[in-house]
């Protein structure tokens, strides 16, 4: 039984209840991480809130390229209603400020680049806009992209394998750097100066109070047979 | 409170609920044209040690470090993006190439001072005796110009002053810690029961995190953000357990300040100082002697950018041997998934490891081995490694919604030093028109043979504790090598007290001196290393 190569619906679009999450999809309907941020230091509880209350401007990426990585990001993150997090707005934030993340391909131009050329290529694979072609061929186009079958054409330009490496690191760096994010998944956020009360032995599957009690419908791992998601 | 080290009062010097350092007022600031005994070349594990130890002993040093002075209250976050935009890694662009390139940046590069100690996980554990002279034992790499014996007293020193937390450690030279082992947490304890059946032994750390108050040092509060640098104060790293002193001993440590170039008399072929960079202006420290403690990219890279007459293929270069025999640590990470809620959040990375398959072992088919230690990834680590087996879509976010179920085990696999695995100048240059650093990378087929085989090990580790799915990433860790200590000019860079062969007032004490590696995390060697190379000098 396995997870695995699933492109599976998710039978349940459990509900969350309280709090935000993307699409509002989660395991835990009754966690919202943002309940707590009394509790985290001053300087981290800027730096959190700032991604939910200031999503910065898109300043690196012209209108085109941006119409296009935004919805390469949506497909990349399986996020197709709102409320989304805004992945593309924090790629675009971190490719401005010109800090990366202390490395280069020898293969590859300058992530910032590579992102244009992925912009270029996503639309030369769609025939048109990529952002404009149906969800089917979008979800095609990345599943070639995934798996470094797109090469020709401005794909020639770089090393497509290593590509995908570098924007799916900045997707998932923005995607679960958001507390929205969080709620979904049951992560307890920032733990300064409180800590933890129920750590360690014999508190094996404790919980905190204010941490989220997972929802008990299924486990997408027992019961995948019996939710057809096998 | 344990027992204090009787030659180191940085944990007394610290406050008890401020985390920045206290007596910055009261730093040393030597002029550029005051000829200072030492200039150190990088605040981290090795440069601060070696610090410590002789303003100690009253030498006048200045540590010159490209980043900033950390307050912890200020500067540091309790997150996995912020910790990056803090500034903690090293982010200036290198380039990387080679059959199997390494990723640089957070996970095995640092700036500022504490080095990348200040966001290392806190494992460490000592070289074991066999590490010294694995090319007599095993036919493989080369030996150490030093014994186990003669780094013993400094490995023991140094983790009096960390202090390390662990039980009776009974691989290599058994030994125990000062402090007792930390509690262990749900995801760790799956994986014990699963090594257990399995016939595997475990233990408790060794990790430098205080347990139990520690001079102004508390007790680790197991937030879980060790990598993000520890906002507690409990665990180490060189600006809590060694600058403190330093300073108090008349040392100064000067941030915000990179050095470009070691300068060499042209009379006398002596080292008599540094070019640095500061605030945008190029200055001359003047020094006695120069000590370069930059790691095992930025150390050779500074070596090879200090070409001079004497010197036309940089320092320590005649035998083209500075920046070659760079190693990196397999690290792959199996994650085994639970009906529980592990949440493994909750906890140290850090909390148990095995040295069971350190030693070389024939029977394996490869020479030397590995060790294997609980990982806790946050969130983004997490992704990653869902990442690394092709999800993306529904399919990341639904594994990303099973977060708290899973536990990770990784291992550390000792790769052999081989002479094209190299740091060169590259033609592009930095802001400061420095050439920026090309790493090229390609394994070996013993390192391929330990990494398959210690994967398997982790898998049936999982399967004997009953996990219902596993996950596996192919990583590296760490980085030493690039400028190995040997015990003649033709096949090393260094001699066994760290001088650089031909300039005898230049000295490199680092992880880069490293001849080889072992299967241990690398900062209590390197601070090892130091303490043993002070007492030398």
């Amino acid at each position: 039984m396995s997870l695995r190569d699933q492109a599976h619906p998710n039978p349940h679009r459990l509900e969350q209840i309280e709090g935000t999450t993307p699409q509002m999809v989660g395991r835990y309907p009754h966690y919202d991480v943002l309940t707590q941020v009394d509790h985290w230091d001053e300087v981290t509880r800027r730096v959190v809130l700032d991604r939910v209350e200031n999503v910065p401007p898109i300043r690196f990426f012209d209108d085109a390229e941006a119409r296009t990585l935004k919805a390469f990001c949506d497909i990349v993150t399986a996020q197709d209603e709102e409320p989304r997090i805004p992945v593309l707005s924090y790629v675009d934030e971190k490719l401005e400020g010109g800090i990366g993340d202390g490395w280069q391909h020898d293969d590859l131009p300058a992530d910032g680049e590579v992102w244009r050329i992925v912009a270029r290529g996503l639309d030369e694979a769609a025939g048109g806009r990529f952002a404009e072609a149906s969800e089917d061929d979008r979800v095609e186009i990345v599943h070639r992209f995934s798996k470094a079958k797109l090469r020709d054409g401005v794909w020639r330009e770089l090393n497509v394998e290593r590509a995908w490496g570098v924007v799916m690191r900045y997707v998932v760096q923005a995607f679960y750097s958001h507390p929205w994010a969080w709620n979904e998944i049951g992560f307890g956020g920032p733990a300064y100066p409180r800590g933890y009360g129920t750590f360690g032995s014999p508190h094996l599957g404790e919980r905190e109070p204010w941490e989220g009690k997972e929802s008990v419908h299924y486990d997408p791992v027992r019961d995948a047979k019996k939710w057809g998601l096998d | 409170m344990s027992r204090l080290p009787a030659e180191n009062d940085s944990a007394l010097l610290l406050h008890p609920h401020k985390r920045g350092l206290q007596n910055l007022d009261r730093m040393a600031r030597y002029r550029d044209d005051d000829v200072v005994d030492l200039a150190v070349v990088g605040a981290g594990a090795g440069g601060s040690v070696l610090a410590q130890r002789l303003a100690r002993r009253g030498w006048k040093v200045v540590v010159l470090e490209k980043g900033p002075f950390w307050d912890p209250d200020r500067d540091w976050v309790s997150d996995e993006k912020g910790a990056g935009q803090a500034g903690l890694y090293w982010t200036d662009n290198r380039i990387i190439s080679g059959n199997d390139p390494v990723e640089l940046g957070k996970n095995n590069s640092g700036v500022g001072v504490g080095g990348s100690m200040t966001h290392f996980a806190g494992y460490v554990p000592r070289l074991h005796p066999s590490d010294f002279g694995v090319r007599s034992r095993d036919g493989v790499a080369v030996d150490w110009p030093i014994s186990y014996e003669e780094l013993k007293p400094s490995f023991e020193r140094v983790e009096s002053e960390l202090p390390v937390a662990g039980e009776y450690w009974p691989w290599g030279d058994p030994h125990g810690y000062p402090h007792k082992p930390h509690p262990v947490a749900g995801s760790a304890l799956v994986a014990w029961e699963g090594a257990r059946r399995r016939g595997i032994e475990m233990h408790m750390g060794p990790v430098a995190i205080t347990n139990g108050r520690f001079g102004n040092r508390p007790h680790c509060i197991y937030r879980g953000f060790c990598l993000e640098g520890c906002k507690v104060n409990a665990k180490a790293s060189p600006l809590v357990t060694h600058l403190p002193d330093a300073i108090e001993h008349g040392c100064e440590i000067r941030a915000d300040s990179f050095v470009t170039r070691v300068e060499i008399d042209d009379g006398g072929g002596r080292a008599s100082g540094v070019m640095y960079i500061r605030d945008g202006a190029e200055r001359f420290q003047r020094a006695s002697a120069v000590a370069v403690c930059g790691y095992a990219i930025e150390t050779p890279r500074l070596l090879l950018n200090s070409v001079c007459r004497r010197h036309p293929n940089g320092l320590g270069n005649a035998a083209d041997l500075v920046g070659r025999y760079v190693m990196v640590q397999g690290a792959p990470q199996v994650a085994g998934r639970f009906p529980e809620l592990l949440r493994m959040y909750k906890a140290p990375p850090p909390e148990i490891s095995s040295e069971q398959f350190y030693e070389t072992d024939p029977r394996r088919g490869f020479a030397r081995g590995f060790s294997i230690q609980t990982i806790s990834p946050l969130p983004i680590g997490w992704a990653e490694h869902v990442l690394a087996e092709g999800h993306w879509g529904q399919s990341l976010r639904e594994y990303m919604r099973d977060y708290n179920h899973w536990s990770v085990l990784g291992v550390l696999a000792e790769f052999l030093p081989l002479p094209e695995n190299r740091v060169t100048l590259a033609d592009e240059k930095d802001a400061f028109g420095v050439p920026i650093a090309h790493f090229s990378y390609s394994q070996c087929d013993n390192d391929k043979a330990i990494v398959a085989y210690a994967k398997n090990v982790l898998e049936q580790i999982w399967d004997a504790a009953d996990a219902m799915d596993v996950l596996t990433i192919d990583r590296y860790a760490h980085l030493v090598g690039g400028a190995r200590m040997g015990s003649s000019p033709d096949e090393s860079v260094v001699d066994s007290s760290h001088r650089v062969w031909g300039i005898d007032n230049l000295f490199v004490v680092d992880g880069s001196v490293m001849p080889t590696q072992g299967s241990a995390n690398p900062a209590l060697t390197i601070m090892a290393l130091a303490d043993r190379c002070a007492r030398l000098m």
